[in-house]
């Protein structure tokens, strides 16, 4: 039955799942952490770093929060379903996509739908911000990595990696 | 225009995965696959990328399912995304569940500046794809709406954007004088 619960919440989950997996952060927290506690605030961020600094899509996160609320079967049946039913569905539409995409209503769609998606995002930088910035320390930290990505050309992973170093000296 | 066997593909494919880290993903299979292989089109690879984007679940594994399916139909498709999710994420898990279960302060405190650093991180990427995306006054209203809703007000996010979706189809309706180009007109 849970098993069930969890394979059903990250169905939905995936198909909320527009522009971007960090745009339903703010949903995966609602439901892993506060809704049904399978895990704790700072496990979901501390997953979601290791989910940056590892490669593959970030929703990923999918498998961590399945294992920790049901093992093994949890970990697949989450994967399971955050990606596959969104692909099929993805590999359907692609043979009709050319001849849909000039429609007039699918340039509506288009439209709308990459708005609501870069809100979406923004809403999960919003979500992270808040589960990841405590105090003075972990906001300068933010802060100065935001700034040199933003101005040098490093890889993010060195900045992250840097941070961690940072976070573990002064910390 | 060759089109690669599905040994190669997933071949491929794998090694996208893998090598994709940070932002910016779908630069990869650009590269990968017009760029320097040239399997497909560059309107081709275009057309994919507007389908995963348009299409609900994650981005990334959905623009490599549509390049799967394009190059090599349903088997690519099916072999395009077990080679970009499988590896990382099993990578990914075996990480997180080392870190989760023998992590000590120090762990813990690198962690933290981690986080903080990935916020970071986001903030950049989504403000360059807003600074480029975000074009029109409609756009930055549906926008706008969405982050508020999702971010500071915490609503669930199927309320935002059914909400959000029913205003953008209608402010961004097909209108009769946008189809009727000067051009076109008698």
């Amino acid at each position: 039955m849970d098993l069930l619960r969890l394979a059903w919440t990250f169905l939905w989950l995936s198909f909320l799942c527009i522009g971007g997996g960090l745009g339903i952060v703010p949903e995966i927290e609602r439901q892993a952490v506060s809704a049904h506690q399978w895990v704790t605030s700072r496990e979901f961020v501390d997953a979601y770093t290791v989910a940056q600094l590892t490669p593959g899509p970030n929703m990923k996160i999918a498998a961590f929060i399945g294992y920790v609320a049901q093992g093994p079967m949890g970990a697949f049946a989450a994967t399971l379903v955050m990606f596959v039913p969104a692909a099929a569905l993805t590999a359907l539409v692609s043979q009709h996509w050319a001849g849909l995409r000039g429609r007039p209503w699918a340039i509506t769609a288009e439209r709308t739908l990459s708005a609501i998606g870069m809100g979406l995002m923004a809403g999960g930088v919003y979500t992270l911000a808040r589960s990841a910035i405590h105090d003075v320390r972990t906001a300068a930290i933010a802060v100065v990595a935001a700034v040199v990505l933003a101005t040098l050309r490093v890889p993010p992973v060195v900045v992250v990696l840097a941070a961690g170093l940072a976070g573990w000296v002064l910390g | 225009m060759t089109r690669p066997g599905l040994w190669r593909l997933t071949a491929v494919f794998t090694w996208i995965g893998l090598a994709s880290l940070g932002g910016g993903r779908s630069a990869y299979f650009h590269d990968a696959l017009v760029a320097r292989r040239r399997w497909l089109r560059d309107e081709e690879f275009l057309q994919d990328l507007a389908l995963s984007q348009v299409m609900p679940g994650p981005n990334f594994s959905n623009l490599a399912v549509s390049l799967g399916y394009r190059l090599r139909g349903y088997p690519g498709a099916a072999c395009a995304l077990v080679a970009l999710v499988l590896p990382g994420t099993v990578i990914f898990l075996a990480l997180a569940l080392f870190l989760r279960h023998g992590v000590t302060a120090d762990a813990g405190r690198a962690l933290l500046g981690m986080g903080a650093a990935v916020v970071g991180l986001v903030f950049v990427m989504t403000g360059r794809i807003l600074r480029v995306g975000l074009r029109g006054r409609t756009a930055l209203v549906l926008a706008a709406g969405t982050f508020l809703a999702v971010g500071p007000l915490r609503l669930p996010t199927y309320a935002a954007i059914a909400t959000m979706a029913a205003l953008g189809f209608w402010l961004n309706r097909p209108r009769a004088s946008e189809a009727l180009t000067p051009r076109d007109a008698p």
